[in-house]
């Protein structure tokens, strides 16, 4: 076949036809080319959506089988039943800008195709267990997981975070994207980082997951916003209010519709609410104080072992 | 199917007034919308709305590759069946494709609702703890835009604001545009009339009772005392109260005539088409 090679990621085996330098790579061993979990390959995708989908958006569509999405000027994406993504790229189109949408909405898709309750946060080892941080874009999830790795904590998963049937998060790429307002106030050198694509302000950190690192049990989420307010607020989610929060905070959630996936999903939202504490964390819009905020999440996790 | 109608405004111009206004005049309640609960409609920028439309991350794009999509976004609207009220601070501008920003196809009409730039200069200022000067100059920016900032990640996508003359032209002159201007100062002076021709324009209900509650809800005294008890998520910190006195002609106590001058010099023309010069030049 074409040159491919093998990542391990995500507890899962990739055999991929795009080289993936954020990944780990792995040996190309007899043993490991035939037990591939997950083929990525470069293909023909056909333009206009799924014949029989369901359109769930301007450039997406799904069925029983198969999320279809469009990245304008960039590629095609067909994803499969949990193994296979087939990229379609537009044509002079660079590498890092398939890899970007490909690690990000593809394999959220690829994600849920396999069954797991899919966050959107970032996973941070606390001992023998995990913290996830939840929220939207923008709301500073890379910065906080950035700060915590400082302090040496191992971050298990940057921006995808899936949860596995026993409530526990899977560990992924290795690697934080971080803006260039954040490395400079961090003072990490962005000099020989890889940026995320072409003409953007923004890099991708690599990070020590080790190779064998394990899903953990999740026992704080702590969901991000801010607000014009000028101090820090944490406040409880009680368990009757728990299940809202974490739907909300799934990673694509409408690419659940159409993909028959939602029944498990939500039974995968109710497991996980009976087993965490969780709670909203709010910080003032205005400047980005990190060390309090750390300081303060640490306090409320030995405060809620 | 639906569509929207845009509530465009340049900052600062009284958005935030006539969208409690609208909520109340919706929700048609007993008691007055709860000012931290204004949501009628997204508010254009939003990159919630856009990745969740999209279903993928704006934040992996530039600012250009973004507005090439937001047209796609707001038409995907057109699925809904009812009618959305959505917020913009864009000045009405065309993506790279040549295509309005807003979407020809999604757009029924905008309220573009106006403020005496002479009133909008403090308050500007005041909301982005800049001085007055600061404030004048950036409202005098062919290149003036919100969340411009390439290296980092705002909740909001860039939003190109343009001189405030430009804004304003470029909603009100807007070729194949349904456009209708409110003036903050008529909501002040005359709401029942200056509501109600808002309220029909955007295709809501405009019986004269139902209006004089809705503006009773949204009086000044009630926001101010909802914002004294539970505080208002939108007002910016370290700045005194969001729902002072709606007021117009705070720039007599407030400006310099060097800041007047400049001000009128630079935005006169537009200043007198909307009435907020005399014949002579002079501010009214």
């Amino acid at each position: 076949m074409t040159d491919a090679y093998l990542y391990a990621c995500y507890g899962l085996t990739l055999r991929s036809q795009l080289q993936l330098p954020e990944l780990l790579p792995l040996s190309a061993s007899s043993f490991h080319v035939n037990v591939a979990e997950i083929d990525i390959r470069l293909g023909m995708v056909a333009r206009g959506g799924l014949a029989g989908g369901k359109q769930i958006g301007p450039y997406a569509w799904v069925n029983a089988r198969s999320l279809w999405l469009q990245v304008p000027h960039v590629a095609r994406f067909l994803v499969s039943e949990g193994r296979e993504i087939l990229i379609d790229p537009e044509p002079g189109i660079d590498e890092d800008s398939l890899r970007v949408f490909l690690l990000g909405s593809a394999f959220g898709a690829l994600l849920f195709q396999r069954g797991h309750l899919v966050l959107h946060g970032n996973a941070i080892r606390i001992g023998d267990r995990c913290m996830v941080c939840v929220g939207p874009s923008g709301a500073g999830k890379s910065t906080l997981a950035a700060g915590f790795m400082r302090r040496g904590y191992p971050i298990l998963a940057d921006d995808v975070v899936p949860v596995d049937s026993q409530c526990r998060a899977i560990p992924g790429f290795p690697r934080i994207k971080l803006w260039q307002d954040v490395t400079e106030k961090l003072a990490i050198d962005a000099t020989d980082l890889r940026r995320i694509r072409p003409n953007t302000e923004k890099f991708n950190l690599p990070v020590g997951i080790e190779g064998a690192a394990e899903p953990l049990p999740i026992r704080w989420i702590y969901i991000l916003d801010s607000d014009h307010l000028e101090a820090l607020k944490i406040e409880p989610i009680p368990g009757m209010q728990r299940f809202q929060p974490l739907h909300n905070n799934t990673y694509r959630v409408q690419f659940l519709q159409g993909m028959a996936l939602k029944p498990e999903h939500l039974k995968l939202c109710g497991q996980l609410a009976g087993r965490i504490r969780l709670a909203r964390l709010t910080r003032p819009r205005k400047g980005f104080n990190l060390e309090p905020m750390i300081d303060r999440i640490l306090a409320d996790i030995a405060e809620h072992p | 199917m639906g569509g929207i109608y845009w509530l465009a405004s340049y900052p600062k111009s009284g958005n935030t007034w006539f969208r409690t206004f609208l909520k109340n005049l919706i929700e048609d309640g007993d008691e007055p919308a709860d000012i931290n609960d204004l949501s009628i409609g997204n508010v254009a920028s939003s990159r919630a709305w856009l990745d969740e439309v999209l279903g993928f991350d704006t934040a992996e794009l530039d600012p250009d590759e973004v507005d090439r999509l937001r047209p796609e976004v707001y038409r995907w609207s057109l699925r809904d069946d009812a009618i959305a009220y959505h917020k913009i601070h864009d000045a009405y501008t065309s993506t790279l494709n040549g295509e309005p920003l807003v979407g020809r196809e999604a757009t029924l009409g905008a309220l573009y609702i106006l403020r005496n730039p002479l009133d909008v200069a403090p308050s500007y200022a005041n909301h982005n703890h800049s001085s007055i000067d600061d404030a004048i100059t950036r409202m005098s920016e062919h290149d003036h835009a919100l969340c411009k900032s390439r290296k980092g990640l705002p909740n909001q996508v860039r939003q190109q604001l343009l001189t405030w003359s430009e804004h304003v032209l470029s909603w009100v002159d807007a070729p194949d545009l349904n456009c209708r201007v409110i003036r903050y100062e008529d909501m002040l002076e005359d709401p029942l009339a200056a509501f109600t021709r808002a309220a029909r324009f955007l295709q809501l209900p405009h019986d004269t009772a139902r209006i004089a509650k809705a503006i009773r809800f949204s009086d000044f005294k009630v926001l101010s005392r909802q914002e004294e008890q539970n505080g208002f998520r939108e007002k910016a910190p370290k700045t005194e109260r969001f729902f002072r006195q709606g007021k117009s002609g705070d720039w007599r106590d407030k400006l310099t005539p060097e800041q007047i001058a400049r001000i009128v010099a630079e935005h006169g023309k537009v200043m007198r088409r909307f009435g907020y010069l005399n014949t002579a030049g002079e501010p009214l």
